[in-house]
């Protein structure tokens, strides 16, 4: 599998989206922190921003957990199915968040522990205790304040209840300033000031007194307050009425105010706003915990999240050239030499992966050079095979085993065999059925046991279909390693041979018709004039020795007469007449004729009806057929049910060669094996009587007509010839011939 | 202008927050009336003044927090913005009229603090000082040349929260403080 973008640049984006994606979230969650931790130095500008503070941390809290949910189970589908690095990546994940988030959460307990621990420390029971004595102890102090204003008040406001006017502004005056009351004031029906002394010059009119103070008064009952000011002071307003009795009618109050000793109040005060301040914090506690222990677990949230996301991202992207590497590494191990990895960085990795590139460009250089070179080789070896498929020359490479490693096609059919088939199998592996084969397998064996590994030899191989001779070389395959095999050439010379002989005894037969013939008849003629002119004169036993010796010498002559006469006939080239005629018809005469001429023989007659035409000189195939029909009868002398079969049979060849084949065989002793190659040689014959020149004169003819004769013994006993010929005048052309035989050898084979 | 009230805002993040995190339940306690009962605007010498009347809630729970000592910060958001046809309203002031309101517990009174001004009065009861909060009268809000000619509308909101905390402190309590209400905005179009 090799990854997209492998082989192309350096894939830049999706790394720079990851990377922007990060820092993205980084510099939120760092800005949303930082704000926090400015919000809480200054509350007044960041209260406002505070909702969207929080907002932020919770989106960034929300989207680092949907990212790191994506790309966590992204990891566990690449662990489950082998992706390349998954392994790698999760581990460095583990390792990193455990090094992070162990940490983090350590810290995170301990500030926890530590706020709860201490926002309760804040809160102990003893001070509580302490502040509310202190504020028991206050009021007291106060209170025996209060008390006593409250009591001189009233005593003042009944002494004045049956004083005139007068008295009492001035009884108010004197006791004010006894007392150093801020105010004193006499107060009638409908809060109408009757006498008032105040310690301030400059204010002429008393403080209006409450609303409370007035009612309490009204319903004849003393009042008095404790008033605490704005600076710290205390102020005790206390009131009286002149007399409890409603019924008596007299609506006149007194109200004091005066100012609690300084010292005092600034104790009271100090005790009061410690109380407060203890108390507001008191209320605070749980909901203070809960936002430490939220903000906490905010920033823990964040911080962690970041940090995982952090650790798969920073892994993956250390991964990622490894990834690389081992997809690169599967396609040059699937061949693919192309694959080139983008650089990571220029640290260690960056130079394993410039190593790796580098290779894989030396190691597609190497793939190109032996792909060329092979390309060469093979097109040698394509020439060569042509070359060697056009050979009429067999050519077989084998190994010391007889391995057949090369065969041309011309081996096997030199062989009698398709060795096309027979690459890579043993030559003995084949022999069976193939005597020719088995005897040139024999003959290799032989010299290649006797340690002979170059020679040049004639082989006679004998077949059914009678002997072959060759000439076959044998040469060791040249190179470094002498167990490479050898090549054996080999060249089917029989027809060669063969053409030699023919020429040879046509030479012969020339000479001897040219230089016996022209002898004879004056040998004759003399003879026969001897007789006639001694005959008569002689005694008649010397006239019968004459007479029996000019008749022998007659007859001898007579005899050598008709030997050249043969001779003549087969050393003569006559005219050829080609007329189109019917060899069947032709045969039927021809087996007739032996049939009248000697009865006991059983001629069988098997015409192929096919055979309509053929186009041939009719006199010579005649000459064929009675000479071929003759050397079988003569062939039969002795044989109890002599029997000969004449047969024609219509072949078509390759392209539009077609040949009539006449085969004759006869039940007789068949050919000697050792005269079998030579048949068709003048006087190579095993009868007493005849020429020995019948089957050469029949060869003679039938290659004459660009035709072919075999001979062979029948498997059942009894000899056979085949007498291959084209049926038409056009198929005879002389370039065709070689072609032809070879195409007929094979069919014949 | 677009408006999101951070207030709302911030009570949906701490029920979250609270749904996630926390899991402790809050009772919310400033239960009861809190509202603007009557809002007007007088001008007196150039000078616009603001008379209202709030309702502010009593409840137990309330008192029982002062008498621990918590102050209660009692704000009174005033906005004025001119209309805009096809545009968001222009801001055109925006005041907070802020009091406390504690127990003094060494002479057992309520105490109303002008926070500005320093001002400082005494109840003997809790419902006297909350008339007292609940009645402002003559708060210049506004002075005739701030005004250009068109259409405005001022807007009223009483707000009452658990106060005086530690500024640190404050900014971290937002999300789990419940002492904290404010009323819906009372509006009217100012008189041309």
């Amino acid at each position: 599998m090799v990854a997209p973008g492998l082989t192309g640049p350096a894939p830049a984006k999706p790394r720079w989206r990851g990377v922007a994606l990060v820092l993205l979230w980084a510099g939120v969650g760092v800005g949303a922190l930082l704000l926090l931790a400015k919000s809480v130095q200054n509350s007044g500008e960041f209260s406002r921003l505070q909702p969207w503070i929080l907002l932020l941390n919770v989106i960034g809290v929300v989207a680092l957990t949907a990212l790191l949910a994506r790309k966590l189970t992204q990891l566990v589908r690449d662990y489950r199915a082998h992706v390349p690095g998954s392994r790698l990546t999760a581990r460095t994940v583990a390792i990193f968040g455990a090094l992070v988030v162990a940490p983090l959460l350590i810290v995170y307990l301990f500030s926890l522990q530590f706020l709860n621990r201490g926002i309760d420390s804040w809160f102990h029971v003893e001070v509580k205790q302490g502040l509310s004595d202190a504020l028991v102890l206050s009021r007291a102090a106060l209170d025996l304040r209060v008390r006593e204003y409250s009591r001189h008040t009233e005593n003042l406001a009944h002494s004045l209840v049956n004083a005139s006017a007068e008295d009492v502004a001035q009884r108010v005056y004197e006791e004010r300033r006894a007392t150093a009351a801020l105010e004193m004031a006499v107060y009638g029906a409908h809060e109408r000031i009757i006498a008032a002394s105040l310690e301030n010059p400059l204010e002429s009119i008393p403080t209006r007194p409450p609303s409370d103070l007035v009612r309490q008064v009204g319903e004849r009952r003393a009042y008095v307050s404790l008033e605490p000011q704005a600076g710290g002071e205390y102020l005790i307003r206390t009131a009286a009425p002149f007399t409890e009795s409603l019924s008596r009618g007299d609506d006149r109050y007194l109200v004091a105010i005066y100012e609690v000793p300084t010292q005092l109040a600034a104790l009271s005060e100090a005790v009061q706003h410690a109380y407060s301040q203890y108390g507001e914090l008191a209320a605070l506690r749980e909901p203070l915990k809960s936002s430490f222990r939220l903000t906490l677990t905010l920033v823990l949230l964040l911080a962690m999240l970041a940090a995982i996301y952090g650790a798969i991202f920073s892994a993956q992207r250390l991964v990622r050239p490894v990834q690389d590497l081992i997809e690169g590494t599967r396609a040059v191990g699937k061949g693919d030499f192309g694959t080139r990895l983008p650089l990571p960085s220029r640290d260690e990795m960056g130079f394993l992966v410039h190593s790796f590139n580098d290779m894989t460009k030396r190691l597609r250089r190497a793939r190109e050079e032996a792909t060329r070179s092979q390309r060469v080789v093979e097109r040698e070896r394509e020439r060569l095979a042509i070359i060697l498929a056009r050979l009429s020359t067999g050519v077989v490479v084998v190994d010391r085993e007889l391995t057949v490693s090369i065969a041309n096609q011309a081996a096997g059919a030199i062989l009698g065999t398709d060795l096309s088939a027979a690459i890579g199998r043993a030559l003995p592996e084949l022999t069976a059925g193939n005597e020719r084969l088995g005897q040139f397998v024999a003959a290799l064996v032989v010299r290649f046991g006797a340690g002979r590994e170059e020679w040049r030899e004639q082989l006679d191989l004998d077949g059914a279909s009678g002997r072959r001779t060759l000439m076959c070389a044998c040469t060791p395959q040249s190179g470094a390693d002498r167990d490479l095999g050898y090549v054996i050439v080999f060249d089917d010379i029989t027809m060669l041979l063969q053409a030699q002989r023919d020429a040879a005894w046509g030479e012969v037969a020339r000479r001897l018709a040219h230089e016996i013939k022209n002898p004879l008849t004056p040998i004759q003629l003399s003879a026969e004039l001897m007789r006639r002119r001694f005959l008569s004169s002689m005694s008649p036993q010397d006239a019968e020795v004459l007479e029996r010796g000019t008749r022998t010498i007659v007859q001898q002559v007579e005899t050598m007469q008709q030997m050249v006469n043969a001779f003549s006939e087969y050393a003569r080239a006559p005219e050829m007449r080609i007329t189109r005629f019917n060899l069947n018809q032709l045969a039927s005469e021809v087996a007739d004729l032996y049939r009248s001429h000697d009865p006991r023989v059983e001629i069988r007659l098997e015409l192929d009806a096919r055979i309509d035409g053929i186009e041939a000189d009719r006199g010579r195939v005649r000459q064929i057929l009675n000479n071929l029909v003759i050397n079988a009868l003569e062939a039969l002398d002795g044989v109890a049910t002599p029997r000969l079969e004449l047969a024609t049979r219509f072949e078509q060849a390759a392209g539009d060669a077609r040949y009539a084949i006449v085969t004759v065989c006869d039940n007789g002793p068949g050919f000697q094996r050792e005269l079998l190659g030579r048949v068709f040689d003048p006087y190579v014959t095993s009868k007493p009587k005849g020429t020995g020149l019948g089957l050469a004169i029949v060869k003679k003819i039938v290659e004459e007509h660009g035709g072919r004769i075999d001979a062979d013994n029948r498997p059942e006993g009894g000899a056979r010839i085949r007498v291959v010929l084209p049926m038409t005048d056009s198929t005879r052309s002389a370039s065709g011939i070689r072609e032809r035989r070879a195409e007929l050898r094979r069919e014949i084979v | 202008m677009l408006r999101i009230d951070p207030l709302n805002l911030r009570s949906i993040l701490v029920a979250i927050a609270l749904a996630v995190c926390s899991g402790q339940a809050h009772g919310d306690a400033l239960d009861g009336v809190l509202e603007v009962r009557s809002a007007y605007v007088s001008m007196e010498g150039g000078v616009f003044l603001l008379h209202a009347r709030i309702e502010y809630p009593v409840s137990p729970a309330i008192r029982d927090a002062l008498h621990d000592g918590v102050t209660l910060t009692v704000d009174l958001d005033t906005r004025i913005e001119r209309e805009r046809r096809f545009w968001f309203n222009a801001d055109v002031q925006e005041l907070t009229l802020r009091r406390e309101l504690d127990y003094h517990a060494v002479s057992d009174r309520y105490l109303v603090r002008d926070v500005r001004s320093g001002t400082q009065k005494s109840f003997a009861t809790l419902e006297e000082a909350l008339a007292d909060l609940g009645a402002v009268d003559g708060w210049p809000v506004l002075i005739e040349p701030q005004l250009a000619p068109g259409n405005y509308r001022i807007s009223v909101r009483a707000g009452l929260r658990r106060g005086r905390l530690p500024a640190s402190l404050h900014a971290l309590m937002f999300w789990t403080d419940d002492w904290h209400r404010v009323s819906e905005w009372y509006t009217w179009s100012l008189p041309d």
